[in-house]
């Protein structure tokens, strides 16, 4: 188990070095950053200048290095932009992306598996079709159209609901919270039903296809012979065997969700790290993207090495072959 | 079309302030695009920084709502006698947020600040040459050659209180990390910097020591940056934000269209405009014609500008918003010829015409390139023009580029034919000569926006002697000899002057400035 865990670890950073290495040789094509930091009137030396002082002129390698170098050692560099510490943006913008994303994904279980059980076992019913249908355009539409039509619902036209911004939040040391007030609910309901819906979508067909697979199982089957009572031959004996590949798929789903919050983010302008990473696309600022990057690739890694344990800890036929 | 609404003055605002613990309390909630990248008024020379810090930070000069100059912590300046260069008299009785006073010796502080290697705003000073303090209220500015234009030029240098900065190790602008400056401020301006969280809110209050009168009754102004204009206008819709500015050109009709709300329009001073690779010895990116480049030859620019059709571009892709130009900067700018207001006319005939003499009967085919995030509309802007152009003969392969890759591109040559926005830093036709007309020269910080290198003799002659002529008929006469230079040469093809395009709740009264600078002072909730 411990060597399992070594092993994976060690894949794990390098596949954060490669996303570091790759993000860090595409931000030549981003742009120019000197020319967003200076203003018009800025002389040709000074932006020169400016261009030697942040290292934009030294080889790439060694460009590289020195990032990989310093993160290495804790610093995470200044930004272009606003010349705060990235470390600290970042940490400031963590708590928004990871309560949205939480909340998104719970909306998308609570919602979708109920659903995806349902119309597998009423397959030919008026509602099931109506719910699959309903989740085709789900499923079709735009992230971002659907934030406009959500917004222009109920903020501008109801007006229940506010249209941007994260408020009434508590602060918990560092973390600020939107998740201990009504008021901070308010502001994290759109955002999060919006990032939802793709998930919700996916839940629910994902459960609906395992849970009829399962059903035409022969352990199924037999159950049904031996005259099991439904309630308990779909809960007890079919739910569970849906449920392993369903959990492995929506915990892989939740890197997805905090990586593509950045759409939902800036159509609410919720202040997040998507958020972040845009303006920070805007203008070029490389510090801010390259640890943004190594950030995700950080959650994708977590997120799959946790994956890795809990599919060892639910089937016992992998512990069989590691020790072995 | 231009629509000014005026603050109601010093009274209306005391009362409202007397009151401010009662019913009056007007907390106005406003967005834009762009959030202040920093609060260190000389760390970075762009409009939304200037803009924002110029509530909180004061300079020796400011600028009205038409854009003229009126004192602000100089109450007088006159030209130095016997030498070059000008003497400002300072404002006595003013004091800082945090209570210091205001003297000549933070005016020394400031200008070092400002004038030192680690600021973006030295170019303002590159004609300095001393800097003398007369006495605790009088101060003087030494030049390196008659500068009738100084004052103008350095509206936007904002006075810090050298106390403070040293107390909180800020004496110079930050370059790499930030510095105390970066995220809080003292100035003496009508609010003070109450919080700041940046990229998502940023609190002014009004300071209650504050010298002036004429300001509205905003007694907490919250600023938030919205990047996304669907967003901007829902939030402006439910009612969460009293003010936004831009909305995008589409959206007019839709607010104007909705009750308790309304559209503020005017001109900006940004003169949108089409340039040339005048040294380029090639078309880059030409199918038929190669080893020479067709826009060297003056007629070839003309016919570009009888081309296009800058009436339908403003009724079609601008709905109505333009005004056309023909010059670098537009009517009411200082320096703008009376004497050459015309435009080339809209006559694909006469552009043919000129192909065929140029030696090119056929047209043939270039590149364009194009920003699509910087202007109005540039994108549209610029497929219109092209399809114009391909009337003639014209073949403009256009390309748009993101505004963040565009300036790296054009300084490396990279188009045959580029489109370009100018707005006068000065508010005066001397800087886009400067900027524009020079011939490059770095050394001389000339042309540094000249990227196709348009080059003549006579305009580089009378730049300098337009920079340091007192008297002004004699300069705009010489500025009247570049304009007939560019016009003559078709140095640029301007097309069309920018509009700004705010939008407010019925209930705020507020003045729009042509620089796009929001002056929270001018406004006033009913």
């Amino acid at each position: 188990m411990a060597w399992f865990l070594i092993k994976r670890l060690a894949q794990s950073v390098l596949v954060m070095v490669a996303v570091a290495f790759l993000a860090f040789s595409l931000f030549r094509f981003v742009g120019d950053p000197v020319s967003q930091m200076t203003g018009v009137e800025t002389s040709v030396e000074d932006r020169e200048r400016l261009r030697e002082e942040l290292g934009l002129n030294d080889p790439f390698a060694l460009q590289f290095l020195r990032f990989t170098g310093d993160l290495l050692q804790g610093d995470f560099g200044y930004s272009y932009r606003t010349r705060q510490p990235v470390g600290e943006m970042i940490l400031d913008r963590l708590p928004a992306t990871i309560e949205l994303g939480v909340v998104a994904l719970l909306i998308s279980l609570v919602v979708g598996i109920p659903a995806g059980i349902y119309t597998a076992l009423r397959p030919k019913g008026v509602t099931s079709q109506s719910v699959l249908l309903l989740t085709l355009v789900g499923v079709s539409i735009p992230t971002f159209v659907i934030g406009i039509m959500l917004i222009f619902t109920f903020g501008v036209w109801l007006n229940w609901l506010p249209t941007f911004g994260r408020g009434g939040t508590v602060e918990i040391g560092w973390w600020e919270s939107s998740l201990l007030r009504p008021e901070g609910w308010r502001f994290l309901i759109l955002p999060a039903l919006t990032l939802g819906v793709y998930q919700l979508t996916l839940t629910m067909r994902l459960v609906r296809a395992e849970m009829m697979e399962v059903m035409r199982s022969d352990h199924i089957r037999f159950a049904t012979a031996r005259g099991v009572p439904w309630r308990r031959l779909h809960f007890r004996h079919a739910l569970p065997n849906t449920m392993i590949p369903v959990i492995t798929i929506i915990g892989l789903q939740f890197g997805g969700v905090i990586a593509f919050s950045i759409v939902t983010e800036s159509v609410f302008q919720w202040p997040g790290m998507g958020l972040l990473f845009l303006e920070s696309i805007r203008f070029v600022d490389i510090p801010v993207m390259s640890v943004y990057l190594v950030v995700i690739a950080f959650f994708f890694v977590v997120v799959n090495l946790a994956v890795d344990l809990l599919y060892v800890a639910i089937d016992p036929r992998l512990r069989v072959r590691e020790a072995a | 079309m231009r629509i000014q609404r005026h603050f109601r003055p010093a009274l209306c605002a005391t009362m409202a302030l007397g009151m401010a613990g009662t019913a009056a309390a007007e907390t106005f909630r406003w967005a834009s695009v762009t959030d202040p990248q920093t609060m260190d008024p000389h760390a970075v020379n762009a409009a939304p920084v200037t803009s924002f810090l110029n509530n909180v930070y004061e300079g020796l000069v400011r600028r009205d709502g038409d854009l003229a100059i009126e004192p602000s912590l100089a109450t007088a300046w006159e030209p130095l006698e016997g030498e070059d260069g000008w003497r400002f008299t300072l404002r006595e009785g003013v004091t800082y947020h945090d209570g210091a006073e205001f003297t000549a010796e933070d005016v020394r502080f400031s200008y070092e600040r400002a004038a030192s290697e680690e600021s973006d705003v030295r170019s303002w000073f590159a004609p300095v040459t001393e800097f003398r303090v007369v006495d605790d209220y009088t101060v003087e500015f030494v030049t390196d050659g008659p500068n009738p234009l100084f004052p103008e030029s350095i509206a936007n240098f904002l006075i810090m209180d050298s106390g403070w900065a040293e107390t909180n190790g800020a004496e110079r602008p930050s370059r790499d990390a930030e510095n105390f400056a970066t995220r809080n401020a003292n100035g003496t301006g009508p609010y003070v910097l109450a919080s700041r969280d940046p990229g998502v809110e940023t609190r002014l209050t009004p300071f209650d020591g504050w010298w002036g009168e004429d300001r509205g009754n905003v007694t907490e102004g919250i600023f938030t940056p919205i990047g996304n204009p669907s967003t901007g206008l829902a939030a402006l819709l439910s009612g969460e934000i009293d003010f936004i500015e831009p909305i995008p050109i589409q959206d007019v009709a839709r607010v104007e269209n909705q009750d308790g709300f309304k559209v503020i329009q005017g001109l900006e001073t940004r003169v949108i405009m089409f340039g040339f690779g005048h040294d380029h010895e090639a078309l880059l990116y030409s199918d038929d014609v190669s080893g020479e480049n067709p826009f060297t030859d003056p007629q070839v620019r003309l016919a570009v500008a009888h081309a296009i059709d800058v009436d339908t571009i403003n009724r079609v892709v601008m709905r109505g918003t333009v005004e056309p130009a023909g010059q670098l900067v537009p009517e009411g700018i200082s320096g703008y010829s009376e004497a050459h207001a015309g435009r080339p006319a809209y006559d694909p005939e006469q552009a043919r015409a000129l192909l065929a003499e140029a030696g090119y009967p056929e047209g043939f085919s270039f590149g364009l390139k194009c920003t699509n995030d910087r202007y109005i509309n540039d994108e549209a802007v610029c497929r219109a023009a092209a399809s114009m152009l391909a009337e003639v003969g014209l073949d403009a392969e256009l390309t748009t580029v993101p505004v963040r890759n565009y300036w790296e591109q054009l300084r490396a040559d990279d188009y045959d034919m580029y489109l370009l926005g100018w707005s006068p830093g000065t508010f005066d036709h001397e800087h886009p000569i400067r900027f524009l007309m020079h011939t490059q020269d770095d050394e001389a910080k000339l042309g540094s926006w000249n990227f196709g290198n348009f080059s003549n003799d006579r305009v580089d002659e009378l730049l300098p002697m337009i920079q340091n002529e007192l008297d002004p008929q004699a300069r705009q006469e010489m500025i009247d000899e570049v304009v007939a230079i560019m016009q003559e040469e078709t140095a640029y093809v301007p097309l069309y002057t920018e509009p700004l395009i705010w939008a407010a709740k019925e209930n705020v009264d507020l003045t729009q400035r042509a620089d796009n600078f929001f002056m929270l002072r001018w406004v006033t909730v009913e």
